[in-house]
């Protein structure tokens, strides 16, 4: 080897030394004291052992119209982005680091690094995950009209949605119109604490309208996983946050051509349910918690509950079903009685939406007494609300199986997949009650005149209730084959899994249309 | 304090608590009767009822304070 080559090979290892050593151990340690790991550690637990490939890691900051440039302090421009391999599947990565100016996006880290690997993500078909933990735009590369150039991160994220599943991940601030990113994502994990996100940071809010709030208090997971909806689900730190992105994944496909990964869990198909009749009350006025019910209905140890604290009347989540990935969409009579508003419709339509889009079987445990009625949530638009649930269970076309364990009223039992629906198959529970109301809201409308004219106006309301409450059961309805049967809930894991195995193979035509309108 | 709110509109159907109450988290408070459903409102919290604002019978809306925690 010459002097030459030597130094020449020298000084590429001293570069890639620099770079992988991101803004430097101040910096670092910084980071650590915020109870945030470095986007380095985030990757090694992100990625499996040694299969994470670097690109742009020699990247750093350039002049941008002339402006100041620090080429030698901006290790990757402040980003680290590649791929590497999730449970043996390649995933792509765009992971902001906090530790060189801020994690701000600026233009060799945005219009170069971020920019390949949403276009190669897209040109490989797999999935897409963002580490956000960044200022935001780096507003002294940004400011000027020549904003008027950018914006393509989210218009390619639109033409991905639905094609290859994309995480955000927030692991801290994620400032300004970036968070748009999260926006757009399938899913959202927040961890408590030290990440946020809002259209505006607190000193552009403060110079905007003069309201006076801090980040985490504005746009903190306490406002995004329990009261806005934007996040799916609050974790304790960086490093759940990153083992529940793997678990997500693990349920979808690489993208929308692809079905998803099979697991065998080595729990039985046939396998009896028991115990439901210590959770489920026949009397269909009493609450539980329907959670109960779908542990043991889907595969041991199987369940992912998603936005588990926000429109907490509906419960979505994955889960397998004798190996099969599932979305589960199930009332929750222990909130609001499990009846529908606005924000549940709206995260179960969102939801069924992923699934069909990643041809991921749905499962509905219907125990809905409705839609909420009344003069308050018609101002909040519930008709405007409901019908994206609406939209989207009927849209749907991957296998879909119900079961209707207590109510199913109104328009609630259309949204959960009434028959209707086209659900492949729909079983009730021996206590199931199908009605467009119930006997009470029956009796009002239909022998108003007859209770009225009763000498005993109440004893005629109550026997008129029974005679209608005698004919909500679901042997009518299965008499009629409306539905497929009534089943034994012990039998509910068997009956679903045979319901999606039957529909394995299933095809929909529908007419051509450039897209549908949904109510949004 | 901590007030406690109806999550939606409904009929007060038990009242399961009185002021100077010590309660737990997740100690029922009183029923609503909506949408065909018993819907039971619990403490968020631990505490001592300072207030209950309600009366059985009475037609509650979303967001109307039910009881005071202290």
């Amino acid at each position: 080897m010459t002097d030459e080559y030597t130094t020449r090979i020298g000084e590429l290892h001293a570069k890639r030394k620099k770079h992988l050593a991101m803004g430097g151990e101040a910096k670092i340690a910084k980071q650590h004291e915020r109870g945030k790991l470095t986007v380095r550690e985030r990757l090694d637990l992100l990625f499996d052992a040694g299969t994470f490939v670097e690109l742009g890691l020699l990247a750093h900051q350039q002049a941008v119209r002339g402006g100041e440039v620090d080429a030698d302090g901006t290790p990757g421009d402040g980003v680290v982005t590649g791929h590497g391999d999730v449970d043996g599947r390649q995933v792509w990565v765009i992971a902001y680091d906090f530790t060189v100016m801020a994690g701000s996006m600026g233009a060799v880290g945005e219009q170069f690094k971020a920019a390949r690997v949403r276009e190669l993500a897209l040109r490989y078909r797999k999935p897409i995950v963002w580490l956000l933990d960044s200022a935001g735009a780096r507003i002294q590369e940004a400011a000027g009209s020549t904003f008027a150039g950018t914006g393509w991160l989210f218009a390619d994220q639109v033409v991905m949605s639905g094609v290859i599943p994309q995480v955000a991940a927030m692991l801290g601030p994620c400032a300004a119109g970036t968070a748009y990113i999260p926006g757009l994502a399938d899913f959202v994990p927040m961890v408590k604490g030290t990440s946020s996100m809002a259209l505006g940071g607190s000193r552009l809010v403060k110079a905007a309208t003069g309201e006076d709030v801090t980040d985490h208090d504005m746009g903190g997971s306490q406002v995004h996983c329990y009261e806005s909806g934007v996040g799916d689900n609050e974790v304790e730190n960086d490093a759940d946050c990153i083992a529940t992105v793997r678990r997500f994944l693990s349920f979808l496909p690489s993208s929308n051509t692809e079905t998803p990964p099979f697991v065998e869990m080595g729990d039985p198909s046939d396998r009896l349910v028991e115990g439901l009749e210590k959770i489920v009350p026949v009397n269909p006025r009493t609450a539980y918690d329907v959670r109960r019910v779908v542990k043991p209905v889907f595969d041991r140890d199987s369940w992912f509950e998603l936005k588990p604290t926000w429109a907490k009347n509906i419960v979505i989540g994955f889960a397998r079903a004798g190996g099969h990935s599932v979305g589960v969409v199930a009332n929750q009579p222990m909130q609001k009685g499990g009846a529908l508003d606005s924000d549940s419709a709206d995260k179960a339509a969102r939801f069924i939406r992923m699934c069909d889009a990643f041809n991921v079987p749905l499962v509905y445990l219907m125990d809905v007494p409705g839609f909420i009625v009344g003069s308050q949530v018609e101002k909040g638009g519930i008709i405007r609300h409901g019908a994206k649930m609406l939209y989207a269970t009927s849209e749907a076309t991957v296998p879909k199986v119900t079961v209707i364990m207590r109510k199913a009223y109104g328009a609630g039992y259309y949204v959960m997949c009434g028959k209707g629906y086209q659900p492949d198959t729909i079983v009730a529970w021996p206590f199931a009650e199908i009605s467009v109301m119930g006997p009470e809201g029956a009796v009002n409308i239909i022998f108003n005149k007859q209770v009225e004219a009763s000498d005993n106006p109440e004893a005629t309301r109550a026997q008129l209730v029974e005679t209608i409450r005698a004919q909500i059961n679901p042997y009518l309805a299965a008499g009629w084959a409306m539905i497929d049967d009534v089943i034994d809930p012990a039998e509910t894991r068997r009956v679903i899994i045979k319901g999606l195995e039957q529909a394995g193979d299933k095809q929909i035509g529908r007419p051509w249309r450039k897209h549908g309108n949904i109510p949004v | 304090m901590t007030e406690v709110k109806a999550e939606l509109v409904g009929n007060v159907w038990k009242v399961k608590t009185e002021p100077g109450a010590h309660v737990a988290e997740e100690d029922e408070l009183l029923i609503l009767e909506s949408m065909k459903m018993e819907i039971p409102v619990t403490a968020p919290r631990a505490g001592t009822v300072k207030e209950v604002r309600v009366k059985e019978g009475e037609v509650v809306k979303e967001g109307q304070v039910l009881v005071v925690l202290e």
